[in-house]
């Protein structure tokens, strides 16, 4: 029996701390942010956004007392203005006056203040540049670019919205693969999700809404920048899945780890769940062989680790935003811009496969549809004699020519006609308009018509 | 490469020059005069050698050469097939495409009934007269299993390599009983010394190998690898 990390029922449930739905009382949004602080709005609301604390609850998911800055710092503005300068770095600020004009007190949080996001060009650029609903706030969106590494406080990083976000994206890329190519083996179909929906592609996906990084997490940088730190990464869980009991020996030992366990205890991508904590440490120490510059890796770009640790920021990041459309905007609308931004990257799907005995493979397929034994055939060749002959063949099942494939020997042209012909099997695909279970929730569908099921795999990986 | 493509139209004009002329001499001449050595070096002693002997006149295709008869020319040759297109007998029976071919369906089914009834006939959609004597040749032996080897002849093949595995080696075992060498290495054990024996004398084959076969070894092992992963 293996050990539970996290119940899946229970998750959304602890990971959405914080977020529950408050009523609306004034200008509170759905996380009960201020949606647009109204230059003439009476300081009066505060009394509205008291977060509404029952005893019983855990002090965590309280809102916290970051949320009712915005009065205290706007009198603070008000009364003194010599505390402007935040950084008693040394610089002059009559000669380099600071960009925005900041109280003292910024330089106390780890992330920037909610309200400060109405101010900030860069987040109302971006909101822009996607084209995201106005019912989303810039508050939202400025969460949604603080990293758990500059923020442990889970109300005011993106974990939650990414958990969400993660979610729906697997979700969606899933359900597309399942309909559109219905025979996929599970190898594939885990390394087709990842393409789709792991951190290197929405790494990518972030970066080409051009969101820059903060050089370091900070209460007084820019809302519209990336902010995480390299020093501690976050160790928090955004992925479903089981931690294996075994987990310490399947890279000691090298053990076997079967599709079908994949498909029940690891994650998304069918890989081990590892616990963060003995990484953690790996990572410092190469984060201090880089900072010494004793590691060979170390560029201006940073290691190899550091990078890793920005594509995932990254990646959550997209996530995040994802999760925020669904927050605040609903099933429909993410929906929408996961097709938009996520389902219109093209993936070669046929790039993807890997066989061992192609030739042995496809014998096994025809057996098992009752079809002729496949036979390969000489279609043509040329140059038998000489340093670089071409020999082309094809595979026949009876009179039926199911592939063909090139190659410099009559063997390797067997071998490729034999993988070209068992990809024509597996990319089999019912047509570029069929529906998706997710159709189905929007009002007036059509009756569902059942997807084409395979009846599975030929050989067990 | 830029001589080549300047060349090319040289190259043509004497192909025209030599079809159009009648003089016996002229016609007995190769139709392409700048021939490629049939040593097949690659390298001469002189860059200005290296380069004449590389200029290779392009291919006939390529030259717009007068005929009398309009032809299709190939070139580029055709491209492989997708994988995305899923041949006929592919297609699951509920599919619209399979319902959508109907009349072949028909043919290939008339067709195939006439030759082996057995064969199933609704999956298959040929074109209507294929036959397997009209398909291109086999290659590779044997294909398929006719499940002839009996018990006793299993055990009487395991007797024979027990008793003497040099005179009845693997090889010589799937011909006398008409099975494939994989069914003789399923079925027998080779005594240890034999086994031992084998592959001492392998590692002394591949010990004598110089550097080069053994890298063309690897790079071939390499390149089967690379195939498999669809890299080549």
């Amino acid at each position: 029996m293996p050990k539970t990390a996290r119940p899946k029922t229970a998750v959304l449930a602890f990971q959405l701390a914080g977020c529950e739905y408050q009523p609306p009382a004034g200008d509170q949004t759905w996380t009960g942010q201020l949606l647009a602080a109204r230059p003439g709005a009476p300081p009066a609301s505060a009394g509205a956004l008291r977060p509404r604390c029952v005893a019983s609850r855990p002090r965590q998911l309280c809102l916290s007392a970051r949320r009712q800055q915005p009065q205290q710092q706007q009198s603070a503005q008000e009364t003194d203005a010599d505390t402007f300068d935040v950084l008693q770095d040394g610089t002059d600020h009559a000669r380099y006056p600071p960009l925005e004009r900041l109280p003292a007190s910024v330089a106390g949080y780890p992330s920037p203040l909610p309200e400060r996001a109405l101010k900030s060009a860069k987040l109302a650029a971006l909101h822009a540049r996607l084209s995201l609903p106005s019912k989303i706030p810039l508050q939202t969106l400025a969460r949604a670019l603080v990293d758990g590494s500059a923020d442990e406080n889970p109300q005011f990083n993106n974990s939650n919205l990414a958990f969400v976000g993660h979610t729906l994206i697997t979700y969606h890329v899933a359900e597309w693969l399942m309909c559109h190519y219905p025979r996929l083996p599970m190898s594939i179909v885990f390394s087709a999700v990842q393409a789709y929906a792991g951190d290197k592609a929405l790494h990518q996906v972030a970066r080409s809404w051009g969101v820059e990084t903060a050089a370091a997490p900070g209460g007084e940088v820019d809302p519209g920048l990336l902010q995480f730190s390299l020093d501690k990464p976050t160790t928090t869980v955004l992925k479903f899945g089981y931690k294996r009991t075994e987990a310490a020996y399947l890279e000691k030992f090298k053990w076997r780890r079967g599709i079908s366990s994949r498909v029940v205890f690891d994650d998304d991508f069918g890989g081990v769940v590892k616990s963060a904590e003995p990484e953690e440490e790996q990572e410092d120490d190469d984060l201090e062989e880089a900072e010494e510059g004793l590691s060979p890796s170390y560029t201006s770009y940073g290691t190899d680790k550091t990078r890793q640790i920005a594509e995932k920021v990254h990646a959550n990041f997209a996530r995040a935003t994802i999760g925020a459309v669904y927050a605040h905007c609903g099933r429909e609308a993410a929906k929408a811009f996961i097709n938009a931004h996520i389902m219109s990257r093209t993936l070669d799907l046929s790039n993807l496969f890997a066989f061992k005995h192609p030739t042995r493979e496809l014998a096994l397929l025809c057996a098992r549809e009752d079809f002729d034994h496949p036979v390969a055939r000489l279609l043509s060749e040329t140059g038998r004699m000489s340093r670089t002959p071409v020999f082309v063949v094809g595979i026949y099942s009876g009179t039926d020519k199911l592939g063909e494939g090139a190659g410099p020997s009559l063997d390797l042209a067997r071998f490729k006609a034999a993988m070209n012909s068992l990809k024509a099997w597996y990319l089999y695909s019912p047509g570029g308009n069929v529906r998706v279970p997710s159709d189905m929730l929007v009002e007036d569908a059509k009756p569902w018509e059942p997807a084409h099921i395979d009846i599975g795999e030929i050989i067990s990986r | 490469m830029e001589a080549r493509l300047l060349r090319r139209p040289a190259a043509t004009c004497c192909h025209r020059l030599l079809a159009s002329s009648t003089t016996p001499a002229a016609s007995l001449l190769p139709p392409v005069t700048l021939q490629f050595p049939s040593t097949g070096a690659r390298h001469k002693s002189t860059t200005n050698r290296t380069k004449r002997a590389l200029n290779i006149a392009p291919h006939a295709s390529f030259l717009n050469k007068p005929s009398a008869t309009d032809r299709i020319i190939f070139n580029p040759p055709s491209s492989a097939a997708s994988v995305f297109h899923t041949p006929f007998k592919f297609l699951p029976k509920t599919d619209p495409r399979r319902r959508a071919n109907l009349t072949s369906l028909f043919a290939s089914s008339a067709s195939i009934q006439f030759n082996s009834p057995s064969s199933s006939a609704s999956d298959a959609a040929p074109a209507p007269g294929t036959t397997e004597d009209t398909l291109p040749p086999k290659i590779g032996g044997r294909v398929g299993r006719t499940h002839h080897m009996t018990k006793e002849d299993v055990l009487e093949m395991r007797r024979l390599r027990e008793t003497d595995p040099v005179a009845n080696s693997v090889n010589r075992l799937a011909a006398k009983f008409g099975c494939s060498h994989l069914f003789v290495l399923m079925c027998c054990q080779a005594p240890r010394e034999h086994k031992e024996k084998h592959v001492a004398a392998g590692e002394l084959v591949k010990s004598r190998w110089g550097p080069r076969r053994r890298a063309a070894r690897e790079d071939r092992k390499r390149r089967l690898e690379m195939l498999f992963r669809g890299e080549l």
